[in-house]
């Protein structure tokens, strides 16, 4: 016998809005209902369910998106206790198998004080009174929870439950953040927990609390003095308060957010915009033939490890599965995954080479993903160029 | 060739569908991105039918001689079109009909079409503005694209555009260059200059900037450069 839980979490690449659509159908209620169901999540949807059944369950859930975990009903007794829940600092209520928390607890066992900061909010999130609990949620729950907003964060909640284990409530992943202007002048605004610090890249702060602590570090060395980057990346830190900050990408254009779990992401020169402490930003040589040929730089810069990461374009964003090659103008590449390879190569002929003003392409080889811009600096600046004014002799 | 516009109005990119064995012509400069199997010829004239001379008369228009013809080998292929300057696209299906194009504002044509430097003579050089125009007639679809977003002007009797926010106009009309007020002296004062003034039945298409004027207002911003 089992509890299901929904988690609130969704499974990646779906869309929250459908997810949640998906679900008030799913439940036969209206979106409204649905939303208090997913803002009170994690929250038990059916008690004491028997195997076939709730793996039918878990499969229809996941076809629309979200994450149901099953919890063996033999557990319950023993989650008499209160399960640590941060409200408004994103993280999530701690329900689960006890595997589950295991693992989620051996991967962030850094952050088992945050869940102390929270404490203040913890709520009673045993599944077996969702009614009671929910009440209590709704009273207590402080403004912030908007719900499309945490929809749309679906990283920012991380569930596990430890009904064992005193280590388990976990922790903090990912930062609850909202991307507004989309997708012409996109601009980023990033809640962030007490005692949280967020990577920006310099000069792109462009409002903020005033608990947050700025820090000016000079990362990546003379490497990445010499990317063209700016050396300085500013890192902001909430105080003893939960802080917000507003985040403005240099040039027009739109921000793609990714939540690195000790993954390589490769991005242009000037897409960094932002980072979570856990993400290691630096600049890896090109070599002579793929960097000076390019035009652009000779240094990419290298985002690994773990946590959120936020890249911006000149322009709007196109992302490209790649299977096989792709070709990509230099000025329009962005980013690209860690599967791909890729080498600089003139399109057709000598005489496209010179004349197709297209000069040099990118060619991705492998499987993985690809961000293009749909503008270019290089080619806006080459049209600008004709409206400088000509010097005197 | 299928054409699918995507992020409209601001950042308009072109994603172009093609089958084997269909062609597409572009500006130079115009592609983002391309599946592997792509192949890129570079001519100074349209596929298949070299000439001399009109690559000449387009390089006394003022444009780039040189065209790109994509053409997929081996099974489909897709082309990404984007523009240096933010603004819209247009779609436009020709049926054998002559449409006139401000030069900066072609962007790609399918096969069918045939790409001609219109000489409009004296009325190019006075107009001022930077501008020569295409000539595209045929069958098949055509690009556009603008600075700003693009509205369609449907024309019948007189209509006046200012000539740089011109981005094609149907060739059932005629277009001469007239001054914007009554008296040349005022119409030079309040900075409009030159207008075109069409007239007969058709459709005009306007962009909502002007790329002149923009590049005038980043002038003082920019470092000089050597003549």
């Amino acid at each position: 016998m089992y509890n299901l839980i929904l988690t609130g979490k969704l499974e990646p690449g779906t869309n929250p809005r459908d997810a949640l659509a998906g679900l008030a159908k799913l439940l036969k209620v209206d979106d409204a209902k649905a939303r208090e169901i997913v803002r009170n999540a994690p929250v038990c949807i059916r008690r004491n369910t028997d195997a076939a059944m709730a793996e039918r369950v878990v499969a229809a859930m996941k076809a629309i998106g979200i994450r149901i975990q099953l919890e063996p009903v033999a557990a319950a007794p023993a989650a008499d206790g209160l399960a640590g829940t941060g409200v408004g600092t994103g993280v999530g209520t701690g329900v689960g198998t006890g595997e589950v928390a295991s693992t989620a607890g051996a991967a962030n066992a850094v952050s088992v004080a945050k869940t102390t900061n929270s404490a203040a909010s913890a709520k009673p999130a045993r599944p077996e009174q969702p009614s009671t609990s929910l009440k209590v949620i709704a009273g207590g729950k402080p403004a912030a929870a908007n719900p499309v907003d945490k929809a749309q964060t679906p990283d920012s909640q991380q569930t596990a439950q430890a009904p064992h284990t005193p280590a388990a409530p976990e922790s903090f992943k990912g930062f609850r953040y909202q991307l507004s202007g989309q997708p012409d002048y996109c601009f980023i605004s990033v809640e962030i927990p007490a005692g949280e610090t967020i990577k920006v890249e310099a000069s792109a702060m462009a409002s903020m609390t005033t608990n947050m602590l700025m820090k000016t570090r000079a990362k990546g060395g003379l490497s990445r003095f010499m990317s063209g980057e700016s050396v300085f990346i500013n890192e902001f830190t909430a105080d003893t308060v939960p802080g917000e900050i507003g985040i403005a990408p240099g040039s027009p254009g739109d921000v793609k957010h990714l939540y690195l779990d000790n993954e390589e992401v490769f991005l242009q020169n000037s897409a960094f915009v932002a980072s979570g402490m856990g993400v290691v930003a630096e600049s890896k040589w090109q070599g002579f033939t793929k960097g000076f040929f390019s035009g652009e730089s000779l240094f990419l810069i290298r985002c690994s490890g773990q946590g959120d990461l936020w890249f911006n374009t000149y322009g709007a964003m196109i992302e490209i599965d790649v299977a096989g090659d792709y070709v990509v103008d230099t000025g329009n590449i962005v980013g690209f995954t860690s599967g791909l390879d890729y080498d600089i190569q003139s399109v057709g002929g000598y005489k496209s080479l010179f004349f197709s003003g297209e000069g040099l392409v990118c060619r991705f080889r492998g499987h993985g993903k690809v961000w293009i811009q749909t503008r270019s600096v290089p080619a806006f600046a080459s049209w600008a160029n004709w409206y400088r004014p000509v010097k005197k002799k | 060739m299928e054409v699918e516009l995507i992020h409209r109005p601001g950042n308009t990119a072109a994603r172009v569908s093609l089958q084997p064995g269909e062609v597409c012509t572009t500006e130079s400069g115009a592609m983002i991105a391309m599946s592997g199997n792509m192949q890129i010829e570079t001519t100074t004239h349209q596929k298949g039918k070299g000439s001399v001379l009109k690559a000449l008369k387009r390089l006394v228009g003022g444009e780039s001689i040189f065209m790109n013809h994509f053409e997929p080998l081996g099974g489909k292929g897709e082309l990404w079109l984007g523009t240096a300057l933010a603004g819209d696209m247009l779609v436009h299906e020709l049926d054998n009909e002559q449409l006139i194009v401000q030069g900066s504002s072609f962007l790609a044509s399918e096969q069918g079409v045939e790409l001609d430097i219109g000489w409009q003579g004296f009325k190019s050089v006075l107009s001022g503005e930077n501008i020569f125009w295409l000539t595209l007639t045929g069958k098949g679809k055509v690009v556009l694209s603008s600075f700003g977003a693009i509205y369609p002007v449907e024309v019948d009797g007189d209509y006046i555009v200012d000539t740089g926010h011109i981005v094609a106009f149907e060739q059932t009309l005629d277009f001469s260059i007239t001054k914007a007020g009554k008296s040349w002296l005022h119409s030079f004062l309040g900075g409009e200059g030159l207008v075109c003034k069409f007239s007969g039945r058709g459709t005009v298409w306007c962009q909502s900037h002007n790329p002149q004027s923009f590049g005038s207002s980043l002038t003082p911003n920019l470092i000089a450069r050597k003549a």
